[in-house]
């Protein structure tokens, strides 16, 4: 059935929310059941029940966030963030680049116009940083994409190099990894948290994602050279996004300077990309995933916490310990992953592995210098126990923080078995 | 047949498990005068338990019962010919003590606090005495120390002037020198420990270098050919410097001198057979079954044992010269005990030049235990003697007349055998013993050593006269007491009379034993009569001009330890606070420069500067920034790219 479902149930859901966006102008609320019917819809196509479970779970609640603010294009928003899910539910049941860049594409472009909601009118000085950046980095991740995936054919090795640093720069510039990450301070501060917190959580998975597939299918034997570039960019983002963190004040632009840390922490994947070896990549996605779906249940929470002005405590320090990387939160299990395929590979490089534990090193250093700016942003955000909208958020994103309670090698082996089917390992 | 387990068991557990009930019954008066039997007979069974392992458990056999297989710590006992015999002589002097100790605590202020540490102190002894894995030991080693530092500073209230040490308010310099039992415990246990963490080191170092911590197992010749000449020397200073220190030998001496704020019992115990006779006994051991003298190849170890005969002989003369200036009873006889100690450790250190084996045995060690053995039994009455005194006169200085010494009969008696037996006068036990260790010395002037001999025989005549002293100042020709309490302490006098006759069956057992026949053929060289000989002559003068006033000033000086005190109360505490000031001042403000205030904090400060000066808020300053970047990035990969 899949066979025929696949594309074919997507294109289902994605008429739904086309129909369910339409009627929102006259019937707000039909957006909104279009949308959770249409996510529904998406994760009967998924490939693996999973990880659309995670894409479901982080949709519905950016959905139910969207209540908190009174936006001019209620209805047509739900459509939005539903179809972000949408594509980031489909990204693995794809092998078409076509298919994935479109996939792309179809995440970043809804964020355009999110970015710009705020009660009362539009937000248009952030929406044009926003847009310029990010048309300039989809430009370079699509060429980048494109060039190497002609090296695939006919094997050329400037631009085999010239088309991985354009990919990397792309997605470095779409999700904000330093020294490219002007825009991201600024976008959170003066954007209204609540499409922010949608941003920050489910616009940064396709991304990678597509990255990181792309770069298993092109690579050749120069791959291993190059990842040098990746590690010094991730490395710079982690200390830029720490440091940044530990010595803002404002609530929002310290979640900022964070996702430029943790993208650098999920970059790192990108550097156990070499192409003989499965049992790394295995490790790398899972630790790539994990820590992407951290990331997003965290930030949903802390910025609903700031648009809510405060949640309850305890659920603020889970999700700060979750991000600074408590076992047996997901946080944890998340860069326990990503240093586990460092220090594997590392090993496996024998002389040249040197980078590789050094990397793994200075994610340890990270994770210890970004303590204090979580505590303190848990301390500041924590609240009494009030029954409404926000904490009803914050649960949420805690229980998904929370499901690595039981240690996810069933998320391990359900990763390893999808990533076989599309034939990104053997 | 018993189990030799149920033996063993009971050899150490019957004083400690006997002691419990007093010790915890400490707040009822009623039981605390009663429970003390109970103590002593756990001390008793003990007595048996040794005297069984003498008899009836097979020689020289290790008994091994697993603890920490995989460090090589093991509960390993060993039934060697030293073991056996320091076994007996350790329960034997405690038991008697313990006796003795009925009478003389009774009314005391803590009982509980005196049994149980007193007991414990005696199990640890047989710990270390019966130990053949040096884990174990040390297990035992420490349970010495707990147990000195409980019981020298027993009389924690420092109320009560006739505990102290030194005369009150006598200053030298910038130094009182008189200590109170509470300081006397603190400089016991602090300066122990100075030698024991060294050698624990050792002992972690030679568990790793030879694989087993069981000294009869350890092949020391490959262990010291592992470690080279200077590994072999740092390794055995570093074990020596916790038996020196636990022996009290010099520089370490001090704390056995204000040991003596302990109650006299704990005095008798800590000089004879536990404690300080610990140390001599430990480094009799490692000799035993080091053999040094089969190792004259091995780089580094003759250093050892120069460094050990002489340490060891210096600080005999130096106890007997510092004993001549004193007159506080007790602190007389420590520092005679130190002397003691010194010239067990350097006659056991002389036995790396001595090869004459008698009964498969070397004859140096044999001279420094059975000295050991004579000096125990020996300096114990001593000491017993001198508690009763104390508690006769109410005094700790020496005072009595001959008129005093006839009410005080047995007291007197015994001192005069405790003396006579232990300073070497012919036909006495340690004349026999002293004839074989002058013949040990006078061998060394075949190796170029002439000093040691010199050594012994003027520490042998200080010593002789000093004891002499001891017994003309309190019985015979000292003041008149100015309080006479002469009645009763019958258990006291019990327990000095079983002590001092254990003598007798010494100086049978020398004539009959196989491996002291080498002790009566030096009674009879001619040159050892003479030294004998000339210790008696020093006693008698001593007792017929136990002070010389002339001398005044000389004795002062000996009697304030020749100024060694200034060494552990002044300079080592100035010096230890000169370093932590160092250490305050410059190095925590270092550490504290690195990490809070200066460098990691500016660099923080400077990178998140940085971080913030970009985000000047101005799309163009932005797009000029990210553009820049990526025009660098895709030069320098297209510049990479052509060159690889």
């Amino acid at each position: 059935m899949i066979g025929l479902t696949g594309l074919t149930l997507m294109l289902v859901a994605i008429a739904i929310l086309t129909l369910g966006s339409v009627f929102s102008f006259k019937y707000r609320r039909v957006g909104f059941y279009a949308a959770i019917v249409a996510l529904i819809i998406g994760l009967a196509a998924c490939r693996s029940l999973y990880y659309g479970a995670f894409i479901f779970a982080i949709g519905i609640i950016n959905l139910v966030s969207l209540e908190a603010i009174k936006s001019e294009i209620k209805g047509v928003d739900y459509g939005l963030v539903g179809l972000m899910a949408l594509a980031t539910m489909y990204i693995f049941n794809t092998s078409d680049l076509a298919l994935v860049l479109a996939a792309l594409v179809l995440v970043s472009v809804p964020t355009y116009i999110l970015v710009m909601i705020r009660e009362g009118g539009a937000n248009v000085e952030v929406g044009i940083k926003y847009i310029t950046f990010m048309v300039f980095a989809t430009i370079l991740f699509l060429i980048g994409a494109i060039i190497l995936a002609y090296t695939k054919n006919s094997f050329d090795g400037v631009l085999y190099i010239l088309g991985y640093v354009m990919l990397v720069l792309g997605l470095s510039l779409e999700v904000g990894v330093a020294p490219l990450h002007e825009w991201v301070p600024d976008v959170f501060t003066s954007a209204d948290p609540i499409p922010i917190s949608i941003i920050a959580s489910l616009a940064k998975i396709v991304p990678f994602i597509a990255a990181l597939w792309i770069l298993i299918y092109t690579a050749s034997a120069l791959t291993a050279s190059i990842t040098i570039f990746t590690a010094v960019l991730a490395a710079i983002s982690m200390f830029t996004g720490n440091i940044g963190a530990l010595t803002s004040k404002e609530h929002a632009r310290v979640l900022a300077y964070s996702t430029v840390a943790n993208m650098g922490y999920v970059l790192t994947c990108m550097v156990v990309v070499i192409k003989p070896i499965p049992e790394f990549i295995c490790f790398a996605l899972v630790g790539g995933l994990l820590m992407l779906f951290a990331n997003a249940a965290g930030k949903i929470g802390f910025f609903n916490a700031i648009k809510g002005e405060g949640a309850y405590s305890p659920l603020m320090y889970l999700l700060a310990f979750s991000f600074i990387g408590v076992p047996p939160l997901m946080g944890f299990w998340g860069k326990f992953f990503i240093l586990s395929s460092l220090v594997k590979v590392g090993l496996f490089m024998a002389e040249a592995g040197y980078v590789y534990i050094a990397l793994a090193a200075l994610i340890v250093i990270n994770s210890a210098i970004s303590i204090p700016y979580y505590i303190r942003l848990a301390s500041e955000l924590g609240i009494g126990w009030k029954a409404n909208l926000t904490n009803f958020i914050a649960v949420s994103a805690v229980v998904i923080i929370l499901i690595t309670v039981v240690p996810p090698n069933w998320f391990f082996e359900g990763v390893r078995a999808l990533a076989r089917t599309i034939g990104v390992i053997v | 047949m018993i189990d030799e387990w149920l033996v063993f068991l009971l050899l150490f557990l019957a004083p400690v498990v006997s002691s419990i009930p007093i010790a915890l019954a400490y707040k009822s008066k009623g039981w605390t005068e009663k429970l003390p039997y109970l103590s002593v007979f756990g001390i008793f069974v003990s007595v048996l338990m040794s005297l069984y392992i003498l008899f009836v458990v097979p020689k020289n056999q290790q008994f091994v019962y697993d603890w920490v297989p995989d460090l090589g710590i093991n509960i390993v006992l060993i039934t060697d010919y030293l073991s056996r015999y320091m076994g007996v002589i350790t329960a034997l002097i405690a038991f008697f003590i313990a006796i003795y100790g009925l009478d003389y605590m009774r009314g005391d202020y803590r009982p509980s606090w005196y049994w149980f540490f007193f007991n414990l102190f005696t199990a640890s002894m047989l710990l270390v005495v019966y130990s053949d894995n040096l884990f174990l030991l040390f297990v035992g080693w420490e349970g010495l120390g707990a147990a000195s530092w409980g019981l020298i500073g027993h009389w924690f209230r420092d109320d009560d002037e006739i505990a102290y040490v030194g005369v009150p308010k006598r200053k030298v310099g910038p130094l009182e020198l008189s200590w109170p039992p509470s300081f006397g415990g603190w400089r016991a246990i602090s300066t122990i420990r100075f030698g024991d963490v060294p050698m624990f080191f050792a002992i972690a170092a030679i568990w790793v270098f030879a694989g087993t911590l069981n000294i009869s197992e350890i092949n020391w010749e490959s262990l010291f050919l592992t470690i080279g000449c200077a590994g072999t020397i740092i390794l055995l200073v570093l074990l020596l410097l916790g038996l020196l220190t636990k022996s009290a030998q010099v520089p370490f001496s001090e704390w056995l001198m204000t040991a003596m704020t302990g109650p006299t019992t704990v005095s008798a115990l800590l000089h004879s057979a536990t404690m300080v006779a610990a140390g001599a006994f430990v480094f009799i051991k490692l000799t035993w079954y080091i053999k040094p003298w089969e190792l004259h190849h091995v780089p580094g170890l003759n250093y050892v044992y120069i460094f050990a005969l002489f340490i060891g002989l210096i600080s005999g003369l130096y106890g007997a010269l510092s004993a001549s200036g004193m007159l506080e009873r007790k602190v007389l006889l420590a520092a005679s005990t130190m002397s003691s100690l010194g010239l067990m450790f350097g006659v056991a250190a002389a036995s790396y030049w001595i090869h004459e084996e008698i009964a498969g045995m070397n004859f140096a060690l044999l001279v420094a235990f059975w000295y050991m053995a004579v000096h125990a039994f020996a300096k114990a009455s001593l000491f017993l003697v001198s508690g009763h005194l104390i508690h006769a006169t109410h005094s700790r200085f020496s005072v009595g007349d001959f008129e005093f010494g006839k009410r005080m009969k047995t007291a007197f008696g015994v001192t005069i055998i405790a003396t006579t037996f232990l300073i070497g006068m012919p036909p006495f036990t340690a004349y026999w013993v002293k004839s074989g260790m002058d013949e040990v010395m006078e061998h060394l002037i075949h190796h170029g050593m002439v000093i040691p001999i010199v050594l012994l025989i003027l520490t042998s005549l200080v010593y002789s006269a000093i004891l002499a002293r001891f017994l003309s100042l309190n019985f015979i020709k000292g003041e008149k007491p100015e309080h006479e309490h002469v009645e009763g302490g019958g258990l006291m006098k019990l327990g000095y009379v079983m002590m001092v006759s254990m003598l007798f069956v010494l100086v049978y057992l020398i004539f009959t034993s196989a491996e002291t026949a080498g002790f009566v053929h030096a009674g009879f060289i001619p040159t050892s009569f003479a030294v004998g000989m000339a210790i008696l002559v020093a006693y008698v003068i001593a007792i017929y001009k136990p002070r010389i006033p002339s001398l005044a000033k000389l004795g002062a000086f000996f009697n304030d330890r020749m100024y060694l005190p200034f060494v552990n109360d002044y300079i080592l505490p100035k010096t230890g606070f000169f370093v932590s000031h160092l250490v305050q001042d410059y190095g925590n403000r270092g550490i504290d420069g690195f990490f809070n205030t200066k460098v990691m904090p500016g660099l923080f400060e400077r990178i998140s500067k940085g971080i913030r000066t970009i985000q000047t808020g101005y799309l163009t300053n932005y797009v000029k920034i990210v553009l820049g970047l990526v025009m660098i990035f895709l030069v320098i990969a297209s510049i990479g790219g052509i060159l690889i």
